[in-house]
């Protein structure tokens, strides 16, 4: 026998899920310090560490292989978009039709003032939809997440989970047919423009409603356990999510219009622990991790006053959008204010509609794309903050105990 | 501050209050959603008021001075409809009931008022605790003097009211065991109980100056007392019952208490007593614990029997006076409510098919709001 049978082999081998391991460790300590001294959100923590000691910042922790972390963000995003959904009552919109009203003002004038932006910094008309597309969507992620974590309730609330559910429907399906012209400038056939987002929105709507129906079915005959309920779900979550990449569906849509659609049918009503258990939970910080992790602000470089003009224009355009039909829709003006604000966050979503266009088109990963990147990882940050002091100050959170 | 004196009221006419809850459509939790509901239904032409209460998450609906059955019914059910309609338009529920079954008191917000803020001040933590839901009767009266006879004459009958319209019997999320816990709350205000036992008008307002000179007292409105004399509506206001589940059910408690009122004023000619509020808290105690299986002690003949067939008798002793306030359909209620229960037995049902505290309250917003 020798040393070497025994004790390994010098120097060590450290696999990145160890250094993974220990970063959810001080992400979680970073968080909770967040909150304590600094009254922020805990994902600031989670989303700080992973840009501060990631490949992008002090370069502690190496890039995680895209493949097998898509697979958690992809996942977690699915619960939290699912989460989004059933928390999302559709029948509110035909009682407040003014509600429909706001969301589609926001929607359009977001992507109506980013599209002018970058056209007249000449960006080419097809990226700069494409761009613009995202740009409507609110990060369902943290918008979950810090109204869970902020206990806020009441109509602001209300609006934002409603108005973000719908923005990134409308983010998905622009974008899809964005990329579509793109790829018929590309010189692709026309039968083929017009056939892939049909395939993806059907297909997507389908695989959302037998998602919706079976969980329904399910839950009828299975009762109230709680736990096994969690795990059930959570399982049809992975399901769908892989099953909708496998199908080259989009899972976002998927999993959000699932969610509407299990709210919308249920008779009664369900409160599920946040991100159903634990288990969801702990997914739900990796992703923030990775989201860190991936960030990348080499964009700023080159085009850090149109970043800045971006994030500038995009926040103006949500809070002046949903200002004119406040009175209307029945809230005042501080609140309207407050909703426009909370609607700024930019994260998962729109960073997975970036890297998919970004494999369609590499030349948009390296120009583009760059500064779209860095716009979402500045917003990723501000954004979970934004949200925090809007349901403040909206007066929609718990008050300081005294 | 001196008492205002007793202002005239046509006798026997009635007015009722119901505080509702309101409540987010995800959790069916307690929402702070009043300012907005009330922005809403100003924009709407209503009879009576609607008006905040102590903290965010409630309202309380008013009704105008009505004389009879159908009148208060009728007002009742177009308030109902209007909030109603403000509730679908702001994705909030409302719902009556005596207390919300699992919100945290911690949670509430005092309404942005002066005196809720002067309130919360002065009672701290009680003033949150203090988000119940009660339904308040007025009955008018011919004079100050005959106000403080009905008072302590309808004193003895106070088991009914709370047994009628119990329906609080879950508190944080746990079922006490009692028919009406949101009487346990009110208990602990200072001023609470049962009005001194004082007759004559201007003995009332000396004890008023009194209580005034100590300075624990400004206003009528200190007293949390159970019935309670309110000069500027020239009315005794009757303040025991939980708001019931729904509209209806509130209205025929009001005229059951109607009835009941002129029974007293035109037939039971007899002085109260101070030893009737021997047995007093005892059977409240009993009314609040066990509803209408209650015992029921009578302060005069000390026999004992439930609160369901004191009711009884009462139905058969009033049934003349219900039918000259054309109450005759109120009081069939009242019947049914013997038979098929009060609220807190309809949550009790609803809570054994449902294991759901969140899905009681949305099927009882669901009965509240009439769809």
């Amino acid at each position: 026998m020798t040393w070497s049978d025994y004790l390994p082999a010098w120097p060590l081998q450290i696999s990145p899920a160890l250094w993974l391991a220990l970063t959810l460790v001080v992400a979680v300590l970073l968080g909770e310090a967040m909150v304590r001294h600094l009254r922020l959100p805990r994902i600031v923590g989670y989303i700080g560490i992973g840009v501060v000691l990631g490949p992008g910042g002090l370069g502690f922790i190496p890039q995680l292989p895209v493949n097998e972390w898509r697979l958690v963000v992809d996942l977690a995003l699915g619960i939290l978009l699912f989460e989004l959904g059933s928390k999302v009552n559709l029948r509110w919109l035909k009682a407040n039709p003014w509600l429909a009203g706001t969301s589609l003002l926001e929607a359009i004038t977001t992507f109506a003032v980013v599209f002018s932006v970058l056209v007249w910094v000449d960006v080419p008309s097809t990226a700069a939809a494409i761009v613009a597309t995202i740009a409507i969507a609110t990060s369902p992620a943290i918008i979950v997440r810090t109204v869970t974590e902020s206990r806020a309730q009441g109509q602001v609330t209300d609006r934002l989970l409603l108005m973000t559910a719908l923005n990134t429907i409308y983010a998905v399906i622009f974008h899809k047919l964005a990329v579509a012209v793109m790829h018929g400038q590309a010189g692709t056939s026309f039968v083929h423009t017009i056939f892939a987002p049909l395939y993806l929105l059907g297909g997507s709507a389908l695989l959302a409603w037998l998602f919706g129906i079976t969980f329904e079915r399910i839950h009828h005959h299975l009762g109230q356990h709680e736990e096994t309920f969690s795990f059930i779900l959570f399982g049809m979550i992975a399901f769908a999510t892989i099953m909708a990449s496998t199908l080259r569906l989009s899972p976002i849509l998927v999993l959000l219009a699932a969610g509407l659609i299990t709210r919308y049918q249920r008779k009664h009503t369900r409160t599920f622990p946040p991100h159903f258990g634990s288990a969801g939970a702990v997914l739900v910080v990796l992703m923030f991790i990775a989201n860190g992790l991936a960030a990348d602000l080499r964009g700023l470089r080159d085009g850090f006053l149109l970043v800045l003009l971006l994030i500038a224009v995009r926040i103006m355009a949500k809070l002046l959008a949903v200002l004119p039909l406040a009175t209307h829709s029945g809230i005042g003006w501080r609140q309207a204010v407050s909703l426009g604000i909370a609607l700024v966050p930019m994260s998962s979503v729109a960073l997975l509609l970036t890297m998919d266009t970004a494999i369609d088109f590499p030349e948009f990963a390296f120009g583009l794309g760059m500064v779209l990147m860095s716009w979402i990882v500045i917003l990723e940050l501000i954004g979970p903050v934004l949200v925090q002091v809007a349901l403040r100050r909206a007066g929609e959170t718990p008050e300081k105990k005294t | 501050m001196s008492l205002m004196p007793f202002a005239p009221s046509r006798p026997l006419s009635i007015g009722v209050e119901l505080e509702l809850q309101l409540l987010g459509c995800n959790d069916y939790n307690l929402a702070p959603s009043a300012p907005e509901i009330l922005r809403r239904v100003a924009k709407r032409t209503h009879p009576g008021e609607i008006k905040p209460e102590m903290t965010r998450s409630m309202i309380e609906i008013n009704t105008s001075v009505q004389q009879e059955y159908a009148g208060l019914v009728t007002e009742l059910r177009a308030l109902r409809d209007v909030v109603s309609e403000a509730g679908c338009f702001l994705n909030v529920a409302v719902a009556g009931g005596g207390t919300h079954p699992f919100q945290h008191w911690s949670e509430q917000k005092i309404f942005d008022a002066p005196r809720f803020h002067y309130l919360s001040e002065l009672y701290g933590y009680l003033a949150k605790q203090f988000t119940i839901f009660g339904q308040h009767v007025h009955i008018g009266c011919p004079g100050p003097d005959e106000a403080l006879h009905l008072t302590h004459m309808l004193s003895r009958y106070i088991p009914h009211f709370i047994a009628l319209s119990a329906s609080s019997p879950f508190v944080q999320g746990h079922d006490t065991g009692f028919a009406s816990a949101r009487l346990n709350s009110v208990f602990s205000f200072p001023l609470s109980g049962r009005a001194p036992f004082v007759l004559r008008w201007n003995d009332f307002e000396k004890f008023f100056a009194k209580m005034t000179g100590t300075g624990v007292v400004e206003s009528m409105k200190d007293f949390y007392w159970d019935i309670r004399p309110k000069p500027e509506f020239g009315t005794i206001e009757v303040r025991v019952c939980d708001t019931p589940l729904t509209v209806e059910i509130a209205a025929s408690i009001a005229c059951y208490i109607q009835a009941m009122s002129r029974y007293i004023m035109v037939e039971q000619r007899m002085a109260p007593e101070e030893d009737d509020y021997l047995v007093y808290t005892f059977n409240r105690f009993q009314a609040c614990r066990f509803g209408l299986e209650g015992v029921f002690i009578d302060p005069r003949t000390h026999q004992q029997r439930s609160i369901r067939e004191d009711i009884m008798e009462m139905l058969e002793h009033i049934s003349d006076h219900a039918r000259e306030l054309h109450a005759v359909e109120a009081m069939e209620r009242i019947r049914e409510i013997l038979i098929v229960g009060n609220g807190t037995s309809w949550q009790r049902r609803a809570y054994a098919s449902e294991h759901n505290l969140a899905d009681v309250m949305q099927l009882q917003a669901e009965l509240w709001m009439g769809n």
